[in-house]
């Protein structure tokens, strides 16, 4: 009897938080975004307004644009982490000393607070003394005096820089557990055979990695579209509106402007994109794994 | 020759990455130990000082506060979150109940909500109960990024520990409980241990909430680093100061679930 039971029992200490914790939040945002309610005015929530919330963001530039600034970042910063972790894995799972320390130091970025991240990337590219700003004129003087975070396209290069800096490593390590699952006979084959690198890597390799590779690509569309920190110490969202992505964008709403209705409305359309994204993503999870057990 | 060629280049890109991976942290440790004046200064040549780390320990930055904020916040979190979450990744891992895979489904999903979206409903809740501004929201809020994130990776771990010694023992009398207190745990402690110091990591970290939900009393580490910009500009010897006393600890940590590390994300994420 008692055993029977046993395994929901385990389980109601964490469903209780993670009910408490996210599902309950959700729904009272939820039922949130059709209110009408400004912080500033009053403590209470205001009247039901019906959509009116999801009407308003639907015609209002500031949200169009955090849409396409999130866009964008979302996508170089998804390419270029995928393609570039890729790469550094088929160089570090060969073996040698100099591989071992690289694949050792590569958790640091991932370990480092991307706040700290921003603010220090803030300070490289300074364009009075950050080293990097100074660095970069020297090798190309064209670009001596650059006022890199003061130019819209270069400020949201530097964002999604320090995005992939942080985030490359752990997709690499994801990369090096899928390499380390494929069989290498196929491969030993083709170089005796005489098959060049590039061959091996694009007929033989990245094929087998397809799964690897869409999840990473999947999880960390995820993790940019969360992407929040780097934007208040590197950015503040500028110069202008350039760098505000969507997340931000609600930060704002609903913590300068204190307009908690449309905060919350704002909110859930993220949600929904991230939810539309998360399900697609487990989904795909449980149907490898059951062809993997299969 | 064209082999050796290879050789040196490929060992050329591993230095470089090397220096792209360290160069920015290695910054920012030279700038923690110089006078404000060389901090300005791209110069290598200048005297060391601790001043840096005195200044942000004293009136009017208090760093001190904002390190037993952190500690206090993520050794909580971690202290709640991976007990609870043990369990429910034993069930998971071992029984097949109904409604499992809706639940499992569900815990998963919650891990890809924007945090703005959960803080929120709690930032007017904390300030209804008034408890803005303390560590017990921070604690609450953190739980709900870090919760499903550790169920799934302990879930890998025990997923990896076979099932025979607990058949075993229960053939031999031992109740389920005693099997997981005596067998299981023992067997997922490095599992355990990773996924906690991961937890720690995430929480130390974490940046959305503790700025939203703080203002003086609670402010976190992370969060303190904004503290630095002032109205005579942004304060960068005190900031990298700041900075390394939020790293190294968590480099530490990080170096030493390194080999695990790799393992268990690979195995929570890929398989």
């Amino acid at each position: 009897m008692q055993d029977r039971l046993l395994p929901y029992w385990l389980l109601i200490p964490a469903f209780v938080i993670v009910l408490a914790t996210t599902i309950y939040p959700l729904a009272y945002s939820f039922i949130t975004s059709f209110r009408a309610w400004d912080l500033t005015k009053s403590r209470r929530p205001g009247d039901f307004v019906g959509i009116d919330n999801y009407v308003y963001a639907a015609s209002e530039s500031a949200f169009l644009n955090s849409l396409w600034v999130t866009f964008v970042f979302v996508i170089t910063s998804v390419v270029l982490t995928v393609i570039l972790a890729m790469a550094l894995a088929l160089l570090l799972r060969r073996k040698g000393p100099m591989h071992t320390f690289t694949r050792i130091i590569l958790i640091l970025p991932f370990a480092m607070s991307p706040a700290l991240i921003g603010v220090s990337y803030r300070f490289m590219f300074n364009p009075e003394f950050g080293v990097l700003a100074k660095g970069i004129g020297a090798v190309f003087p064209a670009l001596q005096g650059v006022p890199w975070l003061a130019d819209p396209q270069l400020a949201m290069g530097i964002l999604v820089l320090t995005d992939v800096w942080h985030w490359t490593p752990y997709m690499t390590f994801m990369c090096l557990g899928g390499l380390a699952s494929i069989p290498r006979e196929t491969e030993e084959a083709a170089r005796i055979d005489g098959a060049s690198n590039l061959r091996i890597v694009f007929g033989i390799i990245l094929p087998q990695m397809r799964g690897v590779i869409l999840v990473m690509a999947v999880l960390k569309t995820i993790f940019a579209l969360k992407m929040f920190d780097q934007v208040v110490t590197l950015t503040g969202g500028g110069p202008g509106t350039s760098t505000e992505t969507l997340a931000y964008f609600i930060f704002n709403v609903g913590f300068r402007w204190f307009d908690m209705g449309y905060a919350s409305a704002l909110a859930w359309i993220l949600t929904a994109i991230m939810m539309f994204i998360s399900i697609w993503y487990v989904r795909m999870l449980l149907s490898e794994r059951k062809m993997a057990t299969a | 020759m064209k082999r050796s060629l290879a050789y040196f280049g490929e060992r050329a890109l591993l230095v470089l990455i090397s220096v792209i991976v360290l160069f920015p942290i290695a910054w920012m440790f030279l700038t923690a130990f110089k006078q404000p004046r060389d901090a300005y200064s791209l110069s290598l040549n200048f005297e060391p000082t601790l001043q840096n780390f005195v200044t942000v320990f004293s009136e009017p930055w208090n760093l001190g506060s904002m390190v037993m904020n952190s500690v206090i916040v993520a050794t909580v979190t971690v202290a709640i979150a991976v007990p609870c979450a043990a369990l429910a990744a034993y069930s998971f891992s071992r029984f097949r109940v109904k409604g499992r895979k809706f639940l499992f489904f569900l815990i998963l999903s919650t891990q890809f909500i924007p945090a703005v979206v959960i803080v929120l409903p709690f930032f007017l809740m904390f300030r209804q109960l008034d408890l803005l501004d303390t560590r017990i929201a921070l604690i609450i809020v953190n739980l709900a990024i870090v919760t499903p994130f550790v169920i799934w990776m302990i879930k890998g771990f025990i997923d990896a520990i076979p099932t025979d010694s607990e058949e075993a023992a229960m053939i031999d009398g031992a109740s389920r409980l005693r099997v997981i207190k005596d067998i299981v745990l023992p067997m997922a402690a490095p599992g355990i241990l990773t996924s906690s110091i991961f937890c720690f990591i995430l929480t130390w970290n974490e940046f959305l909430f503790a700025l939203i939900l703080s203002r003086r009393d609670a402010v976190t580490l992370p969060v303190g680093l904004v503290s630095f910009r002032t109205e005579r500009g942004d304060l960068w010897e005190l900031m990298s100061a700041a900075g390394v006393m939020i790293t190294v600890p968590i480099f530490i940590m990080a170096l030493f679930i390194q080999k695990h590390f790799t393992r268990g994300m690979t195995a929570g994420a890929v398989k």
